[in-house]
């Protein structure tokens, strides 16, 4: 259940972003065969989103829970820049300002379809 | 071991030693060995290792507190700023490109000595094969790694204890180990140039995303000293008892090959350059794509053409960014063969490591680190650590002898792009660019 207004915005984001990302068959197609779930963590007030992603598109997003493939951890700002497509998760990374628990080559991945999504 | 359930210590530990062992290190440990000698090389490498040990229990704070894997940058943008963050760290990883070029110059040299090949095309055959692995998106893998470094560990230790005894044998062993005492600023600056041999194992935190927990990263830290420590100070053991001291080229650049060579068997030659071979090409395929993904940040800052930061959806590499390395590496090696910079390039090394390690222990007082509680004596001892090593830097320098004048405009080089680096950023924050102080 969402409760406060931040968590309420980034699941917002989250399925714009989605969204998004399916509108651009061709980025489908070259992620498929990618099957993860991907979590994501605002530090800042504890809320966790998950989206299970299958064969390239995501299947489910969902709200609270733990665990996932990859777990990516900032605060709710920063996911919100990303989701909302204002910058892309490498440059926080870089600096510290975002955390990731998995594989890298998930993380790249995320990475190289934000870097997409994002506009020039 | 199921590496998606993360890795334990032990193989952080295997990873930790493997990205300190390069073969670039043998130089090093040959210098310090030149320097004071015999035990004093060892007392050099222990006192060196025991700093390291402390700065592991740093790290292990900062890896836990900003589990990034992006590492350093990371720990000293977070506690000092974005921009301090990158002149600490950015000068560190510029002269990784130099090492490279080290790096693959030595293999050339390695291979000249079984093969009829100019070191020179070996060095470019070497690098451009590298480069072309990294460039398809081919990552050594953490097992990979780990079994090139074990076996140039147990091999070159191997060959050191058949130095040792042979020295034994012929009544020498005393004589060779126990030389007279070193000054003690000729001794500071060993051990100086002895935490350029552990340089590397501080990247270990950078595995801290598919580790266990970060208390694994933690112990192998500490366990990864150990274990360094151990190895440099029999292969130096070895070093003093070599019947034959090398010297000129092979002095300069393979003294590894000098430790093979008193066994006489062009075998033991044969495995001590396929070995160095092997460990020098999986430190430089995790170092060339380390690099890329750092221009490719560097390129989302606006800092570099906006060009790097492309990414390639099949092999979720920077290919522009890892072109622009390969010209970067081809010229670093150019400049450590023919402008005969590599003795620069290890004290320049050496100096940056000290200052990284100092600016380590001071972050670690710094918020998000820093922890109330802690004692004050505590505290005041991770200053105290940070100023030994800004110290021991200082005595690299000082007893660089002629090679201090190039050591010094190699380090204003570097520490100068940088600088020019970081104030574009300023420019670029002034200019309404995202400003993240």
């Amino acid at each position: 259940m969402l409760t406060s207004a931040p968590a309420m915005n980034l699941m917002r984001a989250l399925r714009s972003f989605v969204d998004t990302y399916h509108a651009r068959p061709d980025l489908v197609q070259e992620q498929r065969g990618w099957s993860r779930t991907v979590r994501l963590v605002a530090s800042d007030g504890g809320t966790s989103l998950a989206l299970r992603i299958e064969d390239g598109r995501v299947a489910e997003v969902t709200e609270g829970g733990d665990g996932g493939d990859v777990v990516i951890t900032s605060d709710a700002a920063t996911l919100l820049d990303i989701l909302e497509l204002r910058r892309g998760p490498n440059e926080p990374y870089v600096f510290g300002e975002l955390t990731v628990r998995g594989p890298e080559e998930d993380f790249f991945r995320l990475d190289y379809i934000t870097s997409r999504l994002c506009p020039e | 071991m199921n590496e998606r359930e993360g890795l334990g210590s032990a193989a952080l530990t295997a990873v930790g030693c493997g990205t300190a062992i390069a073969t670039v290190c043998a130089i090093g440990l040959f210098q310090i060995e030149r320097l004071v000698g015999g035990v004093w090389a060892v007392a050099a490498v222990l006192a060196a290792g025991l700093c390291c040990v402390f700065l592991a229990r740093v790290l292990g704070r900062l890896s836990t507190v900003v589990p990034s894997g992006a590492g350093l940058l990371a720990y000293f943008s977070r506690g000092f700023g974005r921009s301090s963050g990158l002149a600490l760290a950015g000068p560190y990883l510029l002269l990784c490109l130099l090492l490279i070029g080290a790096e693959a110059l030595i293999v050339g040299l390695l291979v000249a000595r079984v093969a009829p090949l100019p070191p020179m095309v070996g060095a470019l055959v070497f690098l451009v094969t590298t480069w072309a692995m990294c460039r398809v998106g081919i990552r050594v893998g953490y097992r990979a790694q780990a079994i090139a470094t074990f076996a140039l560990v147990v091999c070159l230790g191997g060959l050191a204890v058949v130095a040792l005894v042979q020295a034994g044998m012929h009544g020498e062993l005393a004589a060779r180990l126990l030389p007279p005492a070193p000054s003690f600023a000729r001794f500071a600056a060993a051990v100086g140039q002895s935490l350029f041999l552990f340089m590397g194992f501080e990247l270990l935190t950078s595995q801290v995303e598919v580790a266990s927990s970060p208390r694994a990263v933690e112990r192998a830290l500490g366990a990864s000293v150990l274990v360094l420590a151990g190895f440099y100070s029999l292969v130096s053991l070895g070093f003093s008892c070599l019947d034959h001291v090398p010297v000129g080229v092979a002095a300069r650049f393979t003294p590894q090959l000098a430790i093979a060579d008193q066994l006489g068997s062009r075998a033991a030659i044969l495995i001590v350059v396929l070995l160095s071979l092997l460990a020098s090409f999986t430190s430089v395929n995790g170092a060339l794509l380390a690099l890329s993904r750092f221009l490719y940040a560097l390129a989302a800052q606006k800092l570099l053409p906006r060009r790097f930061g492309r990414i390639e959806p099949r092999s979720l590499i920077a290919p522009d960014a890892l072109v622009a390395l390969l010209a970067l590496s081809l010229a670093a090696t150019a400049l450590v063969g023919w402008g005969g910079v590599l003795e620069h390039a290890i004290y320049a090394a050496a100096v940056t490591a000290s200052l990284v390690y100092a600016a380590l222990s001071w972050v670690r007082e710094r918020p998000p680190f820093r922890q109330d509680v802690r004692a004050a004596w505590r505290r005041g001892a991770s200053r105290v650590l940070g100023l030994g090593f800004v110290g021991l830097g200082v005595a690299v320098l000082v007893d660089a002898g002629p090679a201090r004048l190039g050591t010094v405009v190699l380090l204003v080089s570097v520490y100068g792009v940088v600088a020019l680096l970081v104030w574009r950023r300023r420019v670029s924050e002034g200019q309404g660019a995202p400003a993240n102080a």
